[in-house]
This record gives structure tokens, sequence and C-alpha cells, in this order.
């Protein structure tokens, strides 16, 4: 006896007020709905715990209870989940009936049925049957004879199964069901009910039947005319029923018509609905609930179990479209970034590779308007066509780390973009672009002075010629003019004199012919593009100066041989010619000289030349001297031929040149030479104003940049306040940055203004338009990439659930080990830093962790990455294996999923974007039209690290 | 004439240490792919058996792989201070004159 009481079940043979077991074991029960329940071994007191088991089956002799846990032998309290009461003269009819309807509705599913509970079971082959579809497991093979040794073997092989679940059937013996004791077998039932429909259902630890209240109590919470405390009379109106359909599945039944004193109605709308749609079998009548005082407890139980059962399964589905839905989502997400991305890259690149030959096109224009248009459109690339892609090249940057960022989060593999589009391609190709650009400017200038040059040479040229050519005017008809033939004698001489002075004059216009042939010579070297016609010109002059040699040697050896003919020379005519000549040509020289165009870039030169022509004016009296002594002679000889009335007056046969001549040139010396001055040196000065206005504002706008790009670097280093303040900061910061816009613009059109004055130079600044566009561009682009610096770290922070006192934490570690202050780590400040923390490392570990924190060599550690890394322990990861099981709920356990299922449990998008996705099936188990999910599931994951 | 000879050939390895042994796997009966060895880390234990990218993996601690990723990974990690690898391995033989 004292071992029976040791294996554990006991046999109550007298209840009330105690309950004496086997006669040494008494539970003393005093109330029904007491929730402790004592027994007694001998004279020691147990106490059932929280038992809460309702005794009142037990008022019968010879019932059966439950299992008593090891404890209680060495007298510790001890903890029943439920007691079990395999008595049947005593089970009301009500659990008859549900108990028929509980087998059928699972034994329907293996295509048979019980109609007598007692009768169907004795030979052990449906109960087998049973056992196989309520656990989803294979029992042994049964027996196929019809003899009472086989039908014992088969009932014992389902009690076997039984107690391998961990349930002990003391009491009940295979004989027994086999022979058709009703109790008995209802008590096996009853027992495989609570073990698989009940007991499984586990809340927080409770018992199964505490279980399935909470349940229904969470379930029926927001129903307020509905309060399930228990399994009997709590469900008498039958809301309680309609309230669990109407909460999981509203469109069958419409609550809000129930009425709390019509229970026949509501239970039968209940089961009706249930037995329709939910596939629960109709396990109870309404009238036998409504007519009874109190409903079967074990009934309620196994009815409700089912909805639990129907529900608690469609909940699952529901979770799992939900995870699939979100893992969809962040896939789509990540492929429209990736498509972004390459698409950005794409015509970024496609920008860069139109624009690099235009700017490596390094052939001159002929004309200095043709190169101000060169040099119009450089300046329009730079202010109008350069920043969008400046900008459009950061926000690359940006989507690319943020990209990679929501990757590494959501688990799955970097990015990596298509060959030729990576990060370092586009850098690459920027580099081209800005090498290109280098120097272009200054070669547009260059080319601009070089032509400016050429230009003035060439008006030098025009000029010299043009004076030139209107002094050999005449000259040849004049030498070929056979005057002599008919001339007197001292005509004669008077003619060889003159052309002796024409000589000389010749002589003089040597060196005149030498410098135009000189600058047509540099013109050619400097290769002006005007040069053939140069040449001509130049040619024309020189053959017509090797004529007039000619000529004059032929005239000469013609005076000559009739020299000795003539010999009246007039001195006073010669006296004036010989003076009036030189003076002449001096003359001639002096307004070539003053005529002579300039170029100055400066207020100094242009007072240079004011002073050279100064000093030139200083020499005017000497000259005006020799002046009025030619002058003089003129006078004498008027005044001779006015006294002795000479015939031969009137003309001067030794020169052309007259004092009317003279005085006129004279005249027109200086007065020209001083407006050009004077509006050169006003031009001077206005170049000078333009200069002071662009240092002035230069000054300002260029230490502006450099201290806002200081301030940003502080604000992303120091770590004031929470991610979003810092976050605000910056946005205030970056629209004070665009604000600041029109100041440069404004710059920019000084600039342009100093670049059409050809202004070269500015003593007054260090800074040049380039460097502010440079530094604006900076200062741009810094502000965006520390803004989506901080929104990644939010995104992080958020994401993997980090605080802000962690990552203020994170963000003092990584300041402390960037000791280059860059705003991330080079690789070994990395491996200082982890040493630091702790990390033991090798460099085969090392270098695998740099792996995941600089998954594209970038030789860098970013505070991202590095937030990432420290955080990569407690990050709530998805993985393929989660996503595949969620699937594997969708298709009902399926290893492969319909389109239509598909369609059924997600959203429209999503289900076809699994459907374009997912391959065909090709399993053995598969039917026409089957998708695999598990490659599909692996697929988002791609491969993995071992 | 030369023929050289392309074959298969089986290659026992024997990983001591511990995870990760660095080496990345690829495919499966899920992807309709053999599994192969597509990465192996420099400096790893998996670099130091000389695995090699390319190998296909037969088995895993004994155990003949029917081919499924999910088998070959959980075997995988479930070794601790060993792992025995047999891979199937592209060859060139040395040529031969025939």
């Amino acid at each position: 006896m004292e071992r029976d009481i040791v294996q554990g079940f006991y046999t109550i043979h007298r209840v009330s007020p105690g309950i004496s077991i086997g006669s040494r074991l008494l539970a003393s029960s005093t109330a029904c709905h007491q929730t402790h329940t004592h027994l007694k071994r001998g004279s020691s007191t147990v106490k059932f715990i929280d038992s809460r088991v309702n005794l009142t089956p037990l008022r019968f002799e010879g019932d059966l209870i439950a299992e008593v846990p090891r404890a209680f032998r060495a007298g510790l309290p001890v903890t029943f989940k439920w007691l079990l009461f395999p008595v049947t003269d005593f089970f009301p009819l009500l659990s008859l009936q549900t108990f028929t309807a509980w087998c059928n509705s699972h034994l329907r599913k293996a295509g048979t049925q019980i109609e007598n509970i007692e009768e169907d079971f004795r030979d052990g082959l449906k109960l087998m049957l049973l056992l196989e579809v309520i656990s989803g497991e294979r029992l042994a093979k049964p027996e196929r004879g019809k003899m009472r040794v086989h039908k014992i073997s088969n009932v014992n092989k389902a009690l076997d199964f039984i107690a391998s679940k961990g349930v002990k059937l003391v009491s009940i013996g295979a004989e027994e069901i086999v022979d058709g004791n009703a109790k008995m077998t209802l008590g096996m039932i009853w027992t495989i009910i609570l073990r698989f429909a009940i007991q499984d259902i586990s809340v927080e630890e409770t018992s199964a039947k505490e279980g399935l209240l909470l349940w229904c109590q969470r379930k029926t919470a927001p129903y307020k005319n509905v309060n399930i405390q228990n399994f009997h009379i709590s469900w008498k109106d039958g809301l309680g029923f309609c309230a669990l359909i109407h909460r999981h599945r509203p469109e069958l039944i419409d609550y809000g018509k129930l009425r709390k004193d019509d229970p026949m109605t509501n239970l039968n709308t209940a089961f009706d609905v249930a037995e329709k749609y939910l596939d629960i079998p109709k396990m109870l009548d309404a009238e036998d609930i409504v007519g009874t005082a109190r409903p079967d407890e074990k009934a309620i139980m196994t009815y409700v179990s089912s909805f639990y059962h129907a529900f608690s399964g469609a909940q699952k589905a529901e979770t799992a479209a939900n995870r699939i839905c979100k893992v969809l989502a962040v896939n789509q997400e990540n492929e429209q970034l990736m498509e972004d991305y390459e698409k950005l890259a794409s015509d970024l690149l496609e920008w860069i590779r139109r624009t690099i030959p235009w700017l490596e096109n390094r052939v001159p224009e002929n004309t200095m308007q043709a190169m101000q248009q060169k040099l119009e459109d450089f300046r329009d690339y730079r202010r109008l066509h350069k920043p969008p892609k400046v900008q459009e090249k950061c926000q690359l940057e940006i989507n690319f780390n943020t990209l990679q960022t929501k990757l590494r989060l959501s688990n799955r593999p970097a990015f990596m973009p298509s060959e030729g589009k990576m990060v370092s391609d586009i850098s690459n190709a920027w580099g081209s672009l800005e090498g290109a650009e280098k120097g272009y400017e200054e070669w547009l200038l260059n080319e601009i002075r070089r032509l400016e040059r050429l230009d003035h040479l060439a008006e030098k040229f025009r000029q010299k010629a043009a004076i030139h050519e209107a002094w050999t005017q005449g000259k040849e008809e004049m030498l070929q003019h056979r005057d002599y033939e008919t001339a007197s004698l001292s005509e004669i001489k008077a003619l060889l004199k003159k052309h002796e002075a024409f000589e000389s004059d010749l002589a003089a216009h040597q060196d005149r012919v030498e410098q135009i042939a000189a600058i047509a010579q540099e013109l050619n070297e400097l290769d002006y593009y005007d040069s053939p016609s140069v040449n001509a010109r130049c040619q024309r002059i020189c053959d017509q100066w090797d004529a007039l040699g000619a000529l004059t040697q032929k005239r000469s050896e013609a005076l000559q041989r009739t020299e000795k003919l003539l010999e009246t020379i007039d001195q006073l005519y010669l006296e004036f010619a010989k003076r009036a000549a030189p003076f002449n040509n001096w003359m001639e020289g002096a307004m070539e000289d003053l005529q002579d165009t300039f170029i100055v870039h400066t207020i100094e030169e242009i007072q240079g030349l004011s002073t050279a022509h100064e000093q030139f004016k200083a020499t005017l009296p000497e000259a005006d001297k020799e002046r009025q002594a030619i002058l003089g002679i003129h006078n004498e000889i008027a005044k001779i031929v006015q006294t002795y009335h000479v015939n031969m007056a009137g003309t001067n046969p030794y020169t052309t040149i007259n004092p009317q001549e003279i005085n006129a040139k004279w005249d027109k010396l200086v007065p020209q030479r001083d407006q050009a001055l004077i509006e050169e040196h006003a031009r001077q000065q206005n170049n000078e104003r333009l200069r002071r206005q662009f240092a002035n504002q230069a000054n300002v706008i260029g230490p502006w940049i450099q201290t806002k790009m200081e301030e940003i670097g502080r604000i992303s280093i120091e770590m004031h306040g929470t991610l979003e303040d810092q976050l605000t900061h910056l946005r205030q910061y970056e629209k004070s940055i665009v604000n600041y816009k029109p100041k440069i613009d404004q710059l920019e059109g000084d600039h342009q203004l100093i670049q059409e004055a050809l202004i070269f130079d500015n003593k007054h600044t260090n800074y040049t338009m380039e460097h502010i566009r440079v530094g604006w561009e900076q200062l741009l682009t810094t502000i965006a990439r520390t803004i989506n610096e901080i929104e990644n770290q939010i995104l992080t922070r958020d994401a993997k659930g980090i605080s802000q006192d962690q990552m203020n934490e994170f963000r003092a570690s990584f300041n402390h080990f960037d000791r280059k202050r860059t705003g991330m780590m080079d690789a070994e400040d990395f491996k200082t830093c982890l040493i630091s923390m702790g990390y033991n490392l090798g460099e085969a570990e090392f270098s695998r962790i740099m792996s995941i924190v600089d998954p594209n060599r970038l030789g860098i550690v970013t505070f991202q990455a590095f937030i990432d890394f420290m955080s990569r322990e407690t990050a709530d990861t998805d993985t393929a294996d989660q996503v595949m099981a969620s699937f594997k709920v969708l298709a009902g356990d399926k290893n492969y999923i319909l389109a239509d299922e598909l369609r059924r449990e997600l959203p429209p998008d999503q289900a076809e974007y699994c459907i374009a996705r997912m391959a065909p099936y090709t399993g053995p188990d598969g039917v026409p039209g089957a998708l695999d999910y598990m490659s599909f599931s692996t697929a988002l994951y791609g491969e993995s690290d071992l | 004439m030369l023929a050289c000879q392309h074959l298969f050939i089986r290659e026992q390895v024997l990983l001591r240490g511990r995870a990760p042994w660095g080496f990345t796997l690829r495919g499966g009966t899920e992807h309709r792919e053999p599994l192969l060895i597509t990465k192996v880390e420099e400096g790893s234990v998996a670099a130091a058996v000389r695995l090699q990218a390319g190998d296909e993996m037969v088995s895993v601690n004994t155990v003949t792989l029917s081919g499924s990723r999910q088998e070959a990974i959980c075997l995988v990690k479930s070794s601790h201070n060993s792992l025995a690898l047999v891979v199937r391995r592209w060859d060139v033989q040395p040529c031969s004159r025939s």
C-alpha cells in the first residue's frame, strides 16, 4: 500500500467531509469552490497550492485523482496541474454528447466517425486513429485480427502512447475498454482531451485550464456584457461564444444585434456559425445548456478549446503574413534605393563623359570675340552646370551610405553596385573631370592675352605701313618724271640737289621699312591668324622699296649725266630744304611715337607713360626753336623774293616741304596724345575700383566660409544634446548657409565685370573666385553630409534600440580614437580602440571584423559602421530561417506555396512581388503552379559566412 | 599526342579551432545549386588547410550531405573544436603522353 502511494496515483474511497485515499491519504475538502485542497498522508497534511480543483465529482467513491509529483514523497508541498476523473456513470449526459462530437471532429479528418462512444472504441482501431490525428504522430502498426487478443493489443498500444505523453492511467486497463466499460472509456477520452486539447494551451506557465480561461478573458475583454470567470455558468447566455467568434471573424456575426436575455438564439447562432465557417463540429445543444442550472465544465472546456485551436491557428498565419510583409517591404525599398543609385550614377558618369572632351579641347580661336565667348561658356559651366552635379555626386554618396546602413540593419548582404558604378569609379571619373578642368580657365586667359598682344602688334603694323605708303605715294612717278630733259641748267642742278635730298630721305626711310618687316616677321612668329594679308602687304612695301631704290639709282645717273650742264642753285632754298627735311622727318617720327597705341594694366603704368609724355613735351621748346629757324629761312626767302622780285620764287625747287605743312603737323603733335592718356587714366581708375569692390567682398566671404566649416565640424564631433538637437542645429546652419547664397552670386557678378575689363591680377585680396567657389561647394557638401550622418545615426539608434546615453558613450569612445579628427577611424585607430575594449585580436580575426565594418574596402571605419559593430550583439535580426518559417505557416505546412495562397495572405503588391520572383517548386510533393518559397527566402539573404 | 585529364578529386580536411572558420558557403538544393565554397578568408583556419573557392562540400563531420543548405549550415554551426570536411575539387592532372 505504501508503495502505491509513492508511485503517485490514488484512489479515493471515501469522501466528505474528508477524502480518504487508499485508507492512507485523506483529502480534506470543505467546499467545492475552495481553491486549496489538502491531502493528508497519515498524520501530516500536504497542501496542494492553488490547484483550483473543482472537487464536486469527488463525492463519489472510487474516483481516481491525479498523479502526485515526486516531491510529495518527501512530504513537501506540491502543486497539482489537474485532476483526473475516470468516472463514467457520473459523467453527465452532456459530456457524453460533447465527447462524441469532439472525437468526431478529429476522426473526420481521417475519414471516419463514431456513433456510440462506448462501443466504437472497443477494438482499439479508431482509438489509435484518433490519437494519430490529434497528435500528428504515427503509432505502432495496429493488429488486423478480430480476436480479443488483437483488440487488447491495439488498445494497449493506444494506452502506451498516452502514457508516453506523460499521462499515467493506473486504473484504466485495456481489458475494460475492450469489454465496453463506459466509465473507463469516457475517463480515457477525458484524459485525452485534457492532454491534447487543453494542456497544450499554456499561457505564462499557469495550468492548462487557467491558460484557457485567461485566453477567453483576454479575447472577450472588449465586450462589456461578457464576463468569463469559469467554464460553466459564465457561458450560459451564449454571448461568450459569440464574442469569441466576433472578435476573430467580425463578418460572421452581427454582435450588436444580440441580446443577453435570449440565450437560445445566442447559443444557436454561435454553434451554427462555428460549424459552418470555422469547421468546429457542434458539440453541445443549446437546449441542454439553457436547461441546466450549471452546464458541464468538461464539455464547455472541450468545446472552448476547439475555438482556441481554430483561432490561434489564424492568428499564427496573420503574424506570419505580417513578418513577410515587413521583410518584403524592406527588400522592395532597398531595391528601389539600389535602382536610384544606379540611375544617378549612370547619369552622372554620362555627364562627366560628355563634359571632359569639351574641357580638354585646347584649340585656340582666331579672334578675341570667339575666345571671350569661350570664357563666357566656361563661366556658365562653373556657375550653372557644375554646381548641380556637385550636389548630385554628394547625394549619390549619401544614398550609398544610407542604403548600406539599411542593408546592415536588416541583415542583408552589402550592396555591390554594377561594374563601373562603384563609389570609387565615380570618384575617379570626377577626379579626371577636375583634372581636365584644371588649367582650362588659365589657358583661356593666356590665349586672350596673346590675342590682345597680337591685335596690338597688327595695329602697329598697319599704322606704320599706312604712313610709309602715304610717303611713297607718287614717288615712283616723280622719279620717272623726265623733267630734267626740258629743264635749264640751274633747274637741273636744282633737280640734282633735290634728288640728293630725296636720296637722303629715302635712306632715312630704310629704318622704317626694316621696322615694318620686323613687325611682320614677329606676327608670323606669334602665329597671327591674318598673317597672309600682313605678309602680302609687307611684300608689296618691300617690292616697292626695291623699285624705288632702282628708280632712284637710274634718276641719279640721269641727273648726273646732265649735271655738268646745269649749275644754278638757290642757296636759300637749299638752306631751307636742308633744315626742313630732317625737321619734318623728326616730326613724322614723333607723330608716329605719339600715335603709338599702348596697353597698360595698372595706374602706375599709365602714370609712367604720362611722365614720359611730359618729358617729351619738355624737349619741345628746343624743337620749336628749330622750327622757328626753318620758318625764319622761309621768311627770309619770301623777303628776298619780295625784295628782289626773283622769278624762281613761288615753289622751292629743293623740297616739297612747305611751312604750312610743318605748322599743321606741329599743331597736331601733342593734343591727341594728351587726350588718349587722360582716357586711359580714367579706365585704369575704374579697374582699380572693380578690384577693390571684389576684394572687399571676397575678404569677408572667404573667412566666413572657413568659420562655418569649422563650426560644423565642431557640432558633429562635440555631442551637445540629443541627436535630434544636433540635427535641428545643423538644419538651422544649413538654412543660414543657403541664405548666404546671394552674396556669392553678387561676388560672381563682380568677378564677371573684372574678367570683362581684362583685369588679370588683384593685389587687394588673396582670394580668387575659384577659391570662393570651391570653398562654397565644400561647405554645402559638408553640411549635407554631416546632416546625413546624424540621420543615419538616428536610424541606427532607433533600429537597434540604442539609448541616447549609449550613443554618447559610443561617440566619446570614437572621438577618443579618431586621433586624426577626420570623423572616421583608419584601420590602426580602430584596432587600438578594439584592444582597449578588451578584444584580444589576431590578424585573421581583425581582418574578419574589418570586412564587416568596411565592406567596400576603403580602409576606414565610419562612426556609422562603428556603432553598428558595437551594437550588433543586441540587434534584433531577421533571418532567412524566420522568413522561411513564416511562409511555411502561410502555406499550411506545405513545402511549397501557391499563388492563390500568397494573394490571400499578403497585400496585392507584395503578393505579386513574391509570385514574380519565386521559382517553380520541383520537389516530389509539388503540384502544378507550386512555388518555391525556400529558395526565395534564402536568396533574400545571399550567402552565409561560416 | 598530349592528353590532360580533368578530374574531380576528393579532399579530406580537418579544421581545428573555433568559428568563424573563414569560408563562405553558397547554394544548396533550396537554390537548385551545388553547395559551393565561394570565398576563403586569408589567414583563416579554412585557408590553413587549403580549402579553395570552388570546392563543393560533400560531407561535414562524417555526415554525408543531402545537398540541403539548411542541413549543411546546421552541421557546420554545431561544430565546436574541430570541423571535418570532405570536398570535391575539380583538378587538372599532370599531362601525360599517350
